[in-house]
């Protein structure tokens, strides 16, 4: 597919490239923002973004709390990303480069927001796809896992936690092990996500921990291991495999966001619609794709040589 | 509700003995692979994933998939049903599991690297990590060498491997190297080396001694998922997600270094992923397993194990074998194969034959007539070779049973050819068999000769009118007629008992060019069936109809019954083995196979020359063999029958099941052999249509056809009534085709009519249509939905066969997910359903030259007006759901005045709407319940059954519910868990007569389970 035809398919793309974010995931974002409104509260100063390469998100979060908003006193509001890749700088975001679940990256973060909690942490990330969907299902759920690790040790009391979640199988248990943190947990999805993709977002309102549980990151244990004693319903560690018993399950409240007069992101448009009509007709993607690690492969195969020859 | 039948990802596969065991979703099977007989399916977990088996020599069984474990005796998942009660659960994924070396214990090893050491009743005795090492894994083995010597070999997600001693907790090596994650690790038993293999699509070989990295292997086009050592060590075999299986030489040199060669590859799988892999070294067969469901035997020793597979010769080495001498710039022109050997002619026309026995060449003869431009030909069944050249000479000659003795032979020159150009020879009856020779000359006729299987003597000699551009390339006959194909594709059909009669020409049945064969199939009545290829890649299968009329001389009709396209490549043959599949062959570019194209595997491959090869494939009584010159030496190349089933299942498709119809009412024109199942059609993400038949009784599945016209992938496949199936995809492709199940051997399958796109590069979707029919006749409507919104009502003419646009519009610029075409009263509704979750009604009755047949509810044909009306705007409109209604079905009642609704959304809701004529005779949609967490993921199929009392749902959280619909109410009434992942389709085969009766269901996502409820 040319570099027109996605334009033609996709205007989120297309408005992407326009405002000058670096993924069109931004928008989903905005539209989570348009429902719940997180990032409009005046009293919003400390923002995590987890997972943040390329770093769509850490843009919206940018321009929310620093070039949209009224609100005089942003000098003391802070942003930082972090991901294991390299971003480039995204004005007022502090970009750590690191391992969400090391214990350092906790400090380092505190450590910019001067030991104060943070009142936002979100999460776009997604691992490779296998095919295996329960697999696939498994790890971006310890990936969620993992993130909210870190956020259980950086969240303020009453914070909220939003997370790119797929929702396949077992979502009804991350729902209920969610229930035990928060007080409200959504499941929301921005119309700028694709109706045919299984993707949605967890909106997590009210960080609300058990009392008698206090978080402890520790790079020797397990995410098990750091939640023990506080998803209640979950198994405990013990010095027997247990038999299988059907776990508890919730189905969080379903919400679609976006207005139902934003763009579609299932339809082909052909006309350009006027709201974004002014832009040159075909503009290069801002952030240029990152190398594939099977990028030697695809030299090889562009100059014949995996053609089989047995 | 009852499990039948599930095919779907096989993730493991293990030899044990003579048994093979595959994790199959939930369950073990169990094979005895040498008879091809399925043992046992055996439940081990209550809904995980079966994705690694480990077999103690005491017949222990250890399984593991997700966060399940459990350990078995064989001899219980030999007979047992299920073993659900033994199921354990670990809180971390478990990533592999081993037996301890005196098999007291097992290791557990989990996604965050850390080892659990049980006992065999799953105590935890200890565990075990490494200290600071936390990465997340997708892969790792555990290897035992002894009790105290225990490696875990972990592949994590950041490109390294790190291998590390159980009891010591310590740090081996992290080997560097790769991109990517790393999906599996293996260890030599000699523990010598490492191998892994990553997202970079590279093999890498590795020391286990220094860590030091000794070789990468590049092959594979996608990623690889596993990997194993075997024959000692000294090779791997490596499955991926490029469908194949290869096969790597450990080639060690002097300076103590290894190299990895690869040495094999086998393309074996549908699209996309092979999981599994095991060899059994003392027989050297290999087993696959794939994300299709099919579980492969491979042949590891094709090219060894009869000891005469691979053989070639030069014309010097034929020369030192037997002292023939051969001019200098002699060459081989042509050979043809028998069951005795090989008769070959060289440019100087000497003759000469191999023996199969002794593998010794000997000159016959030498016959300067056929120096030039020779074209070799053989009858095998009589072991005749038949030899002509350009100047219309033929010299026949037979061979004894066992080829020692020519015992007949004949020359004769043709003089009503002023010269030929090609010779074409086929079987005719029991006493003779029929040549055919060509001339380039249009004034010289087609000659076809009758001779004598006896003593070579011509018996007859026809001479036929060529119609224009005739250029023979293949023959076949059938009773008195012969079937010859030609350049252009086209065959042309003549008569023996009448030279006079003008041919039956059937012109362009495909695109491509050059006719490559021609095969009869079946027969029934006065209808016979032929399978035409043609080397572009298409074949196409036909049926000829002799009609008798009184008066008249006889009359063929040709019909297309089935056509498809080969992948890639040229087509030069096909035939149906004695399963009754078809097999095709040919060449991709320098590389000659042969294909099970029933099922879709490679049975065998062969590198030849380049394009202007000499080659001939001639058959045998054990498999076929493949002659062919490359770099001046004749080749001699058995393909002999598998030693082993070639598959212990076949499988479905590779990737996720988008819609699934079953044929409604197959029974009723059928002669019995599809009567206790159905006909039944799968739409899949990887671009084909599959056509099967299942048992309602097993849920045993046959697949006969996998239809290649779609190059995007589908959305839509529905039969719209017992004949005719309409499938769409995106790139705006409609397809209407026809099935044909008349005949007793498999049902056909062919396109019928393409809708017309809008514009010459169509980039839309069509997204869903519907069909209603005009009342008896077998002309109807069709309403389709596209991604940009555009709403398309079609008038189909049966006897025209030809689409004609009667209206169009927009609904507004969102994507239309859904469209029915629903008659109430006299009134026409088409509904739809965009991206925003609302249900619109368009009410069309004024607009198309239609009325309603007010007790059917079909539609009636007034004057068909040739304009395009627009669309009107709609009637009503209601939010049924807050984003994407995924599935939309209804019911009308008995007074025909209303209708009810099920729609199935993205946002796990299940809605009841009724459509109504209010009394100005105005639809109208009113909510009549709606769940609004009818899922805990979106609902992507909904049914209504038993005239709307109840309805069944799937959904991508992997569970089938039933509801009962009371007074407009929806309430669940069952709820199973299915194992098909990305569930997205649902069929049902119910008989509204008997509500009581039986129903089956076919569900598909990520494979096909059968229910009956």
């Amino acid at each position: 597919m040319g570099k027109s035809s996605k334009d033609k398919r996709d205007l989120y793309y297309r408005k992407a490239k326009e405002q000058g974010y670096r993924a069109r995931s931004a928008f989903k974002l905005l539209q989570l923002n348009e429902q719940f409104h997180f990032l409009d509260d005046p009293n919003l100063k400390r923002v995590v973004d987890l997972c943040a390469a390329p770093g769509s998100w850490s843009q919206v979060l940018s321009r929310k709390l620093f070039d949209e908003s009224s609100n005089s006193n942003s000098e003391d509001r802070k942003i930082v990303a972090v991901d294991l890749q390299p971003m480039s700088p995204i004005p007022h975001v502090t970009t750590l480069q690191a391992d969400i679940t090391h214990p350092k990256t906790l400090a380092r973060i505190l450590n910019l927001f001067g030991n104060e909690k943070a009142d936002f942490v979100c999460s776009d990330g997604a691992p490779d796809v296998t095919g295996l969907h329960d697999l696939d299902e498994y790890i971006q759920q310890q990936l969620i896992m993992s993130a909210l690790q870190l956020t259980a040790c950086i969240l303020k009391k009453g914070g909220v936690f939003v997370a790119k979640i797929f929702r396949g199988r077992d979502i009804d248990m991350l729902y209920s092990q969610l229930g035990y943190l928060f007080d409200r947990i959504v499941c929301a999805k921005p119309r700028s996500s694709r109706g045919t993709s299984l993707e949605a977002f967890i909106v997590c309102l009210g960080y609300n921990p058990p009392s008698n549980w206090t978080p402890k990151l520790d790079i020797n244990t397990s995410v098990d291991e750091f939640f023990q004693g506080c998803f209640l319903n979950k198994l405990c560690i013990s010095d027997k495999l247990s038999p299988w018993d059907e776990e508890e399950r919730n189905i969080a409240k379903f919400m679609a966001c976006g207005s139902l007069e934003s763009f579609d992101s299932d339809a082909t448009y052909h006309d350009i619609p006027s709201s974004i009509v002014n832009s040159p007709s075909s503009l290069d993607p801002v952030q240029s794709p990152t190398n594939p690690p099977y990028k030697k492969a695809l030299e090889l195969k562009r100059s014949g040589k995996l053609t089989r020859s047995v | 509700m009852r499990n039948l039948s599930h095919y779907g990802p096989a993730l493991c596969v293990k030899f044990y003995n003579d048994y093979v065991l595959a994790g199959y979703g939930p369950f073990i099977h169990v094979y005895d692979y040498r008879s091809n007989t399925l043992i046992n399916k055996c439940r081990l977990f209550h809904y995980n994933k079966v994705h690694g088996i480990n077999i103690s020599t005491y017949g222990k069984i250890l399984a593991y998939g997700a966060r399940s474990v459990t350990i078995l005796k064989l001899e219980d998942v030999l007979k047992k049903a299920s073993l659900e009660d033994s199921e354990r659960i670990n809180s971390d994924w478990v990533t592999g599991a081993t037996f301890s070396f005196d098999e007291s214990q097992i290791y557990l090893l989990t996604c965050y690297n850390k080892v659990l050491v049980c006992d065999l009743n799953c105590e935890v005795i200890s565990r075990k990590s490494l200290s600071g090492e936390r990465s997340i894994l997708y892969s790792g083995i555990i290897k035992v060498f002894g009790p105290d010597k225990v490696y875990v070999n972990a592949g994590t997600v950041m490109g390294g491997v790190i291998i590390w001693d159980l009891f010591s907790e310590t740090k081996i090596h992290n080997l560097l190297g790769h991109e990517g994650s790393i999906f599996y690790v293996n260890l030599s038993n000699n523990g010598k080396y490492v191998a892994s293999c990553s997202d970079d699509r590279s093999i890498r070989l590795w020391d286990l001694q220094t860590g030091e990295q000794l070789s990468i292997g590049w092959s594979h086009t996608a990623r690889i998922w596993n990997l194993m050592f075997f024959d000692n060590d000294t090779k791997l075999i490596s499955v991926s997600e490029d469908c194949t299986c290869r096969i790597w030489n450990i080639v060690e040199s002097q300076k103590k270094d290894a190299e990895l060669s690869i040495s094999n590859v086998y393309e074996v799988h549908l699209i996309k992923s092979i999981w599994g892999v095991d060899v059994k070294e003392d027989e050297m067969i290999a087993v696959t397993s794939g994300n299709d469901g099919r579980l492969k035997l491979i042949d590891l020793h094709q090219l060894k194990r009869h000891g005469d597979e691979e053989l070639s010769f030069s014309l010097d080495d034929i020369t030192e074998q037997c002292g023939i001498i051969f001019d200098r710039n002699e060459s081989i022109k042509g050979f043809q194969g028998f069951p005795f050997g090989v008769v070959a002619i060289t440019s100087s026309g000497k003759i000469l034959k191999f023996s199969d026995v002794t593998k010794q060449w000997k000159l016959l003869l030498t016959n300067e007539n056929f120096i030039s431009y020779p074209i070799t030909n053989g009858i095998q069944t009589d072991n005749i070779a038949v030899f002509s050249n350009n100047k219309s000479d033929v010299l026949l000659m037979k061979f004894s049973e066992n080829g020692a003795d020519i015992i007949q032979s004949e020359e004769f020159h043709l003089d009503e050819l002023s010269k030929t150009n090609n010779c074409l020879v086929a079987e005719f009856n029991d006493q003779s068999f029929l040549l055919t020779l060509q001339s380039p000359n249009p004034r010289d006729k087609f000659l076809c000769l009758e001779i004598s299987r006896q003593d070579l003597k011509i018996k007859s000699k026809h001479c036929f009118n060529k119609p224009e551009n005739f250029s023979p390339s293949c023959l076949t006959s059938f009773k008195n007629h012969i079937l010859v194909g030609s350049r252009f594709s086209t065959v042309v059909i003549y008569n023996l008992l009448d030279d006079n009669e003008e041919p039956f020409i059937i012109r362009r049945l495909s695109p491509g060019d050059t006719t490559t064969s021609i095969e009869f199939v079946e027969s029934k009545d006065h209808s016979a069936v032929f399978s035409v290829t043609n080397r572009d890649g298409y074949y196409v299968f036909i049926e000829l109809t002799k009609t008798y009329v009184e008066g008249l001389p006889q009359h063929i009709s040709c019909k297309v019954l089935h056509s498809n396209k080969m992948m890639k490549g040229f087509l030069e043959g096909a035939f149906f083995n004695s399963n009754g599949e078809y097999i095709t062959y040919g060449f991709k570019s320098s590389l000659f196979y042969l294909y099970n194209e029933t099922n879709c595997y490679e049975l065998a491959s062969e590198v030849c020359g380049g394009s202007h090869r000499l080659w001939n494939l001639s058959k045998i009584a054990n498999g076929h063999i493949l002659m062919y010159i490359k770099a001046s030496r004749f080749h001699l190349r058995k393909i002999y029958n598998s030693v082993v089933p070639e598959t212990l299942e076949n499988g479905i498709h590779g990737r996720e099941i988008r819609d699934i119809s079953i044929c409604p009412n197959t029974n009723a024109n059928t002669n019995g052999n599809f009567n206790n199942g159905h006909i039944f059609c799968t739409a899949s993400e990887d671009t084909t249509i599959k056509l099967g038949y299942f048992d309602k009784k097993t849920g045993k599945v046959n697949n006969f056809w996998t239809q290649r016209k779609h190059v995007s992938g589908l959305q839509r496949c529905q039969f719209i009534n017992e004949r005719l199936m309409i499938s769409s995809s995106a790139r705006e492709e409609l397809f209407l085709w026809e099935l044909n199940d008349k005949y007793d051997k498999r049902p056909y399958m062919t396109i019928r009519q393409t809708l017309p796109t809008s514009t010459n590069n169509p980039d839309l979707r069509i997204m869903d249509f519907d069909v209603k029919f005009v009342s008896q006749s077998g002309n109807f409507i069709l309403a389709t939905v596209y991604s940009d919104s555009t709403i398309k009502i079609w008038y189909y003419e049966d006897d025209q066969n030809k689409f004609d646009l009667i209206m169009q519009g927009r609904h507004k610029t969102c994507c239309l997910f859904n469209v029915v075409i629903i008659t109430l009263k006299d009134q026409i509704l088409v509904v739809v359903s965009p991206t925003n979750g609302y249900l619109v009604v368009y009410d069309i009755t004024e607009f198309v030259p239609f009325t309603v047949d007010l007790t059917s509810g079909d539609l009636v044909e007034t004057k068909l007006n040739t304009t395009i009306s627009d669309l009107p705007a709609p009637v009503s409109q209601l939010q049924v759901h807050q984003s994407g209604i995924k599935s939309l079905d209804y019911v009308v009642d008995t007074t025909r005045s209303l209708a009810t609704i099920l729609t199935g959304g993205d946002d796990n809701g299940l809605g009841l709407t009724n459509l109504k004529l209010d009394d100005a005779n105005t639809a109208v949609l009113k909510l009549s319940d709606f769940i609004a967490s009818a899922a805990s993921s979106t609902i992507t199929s909904g049914m209504l059954i038993n005239s709307g009392k109840e309805a069944i749902t799937t959904s991508v959280d992997q569970v089938i519910r039933a509801w009962k619909i009371t007074a407009g109410k929806l309430s669940l009434a069952d709820k199973k868990r299915t194992t098909v992942a990305d569930t997205g389709s649902l069929d049902i085969i119910s008989n509204d007569e008997h509500p009581d009766s039986n129903k089956t269901l076919l569900i598909g996502g990520v494979g096909l389970s059968i229910w009956s409820k």
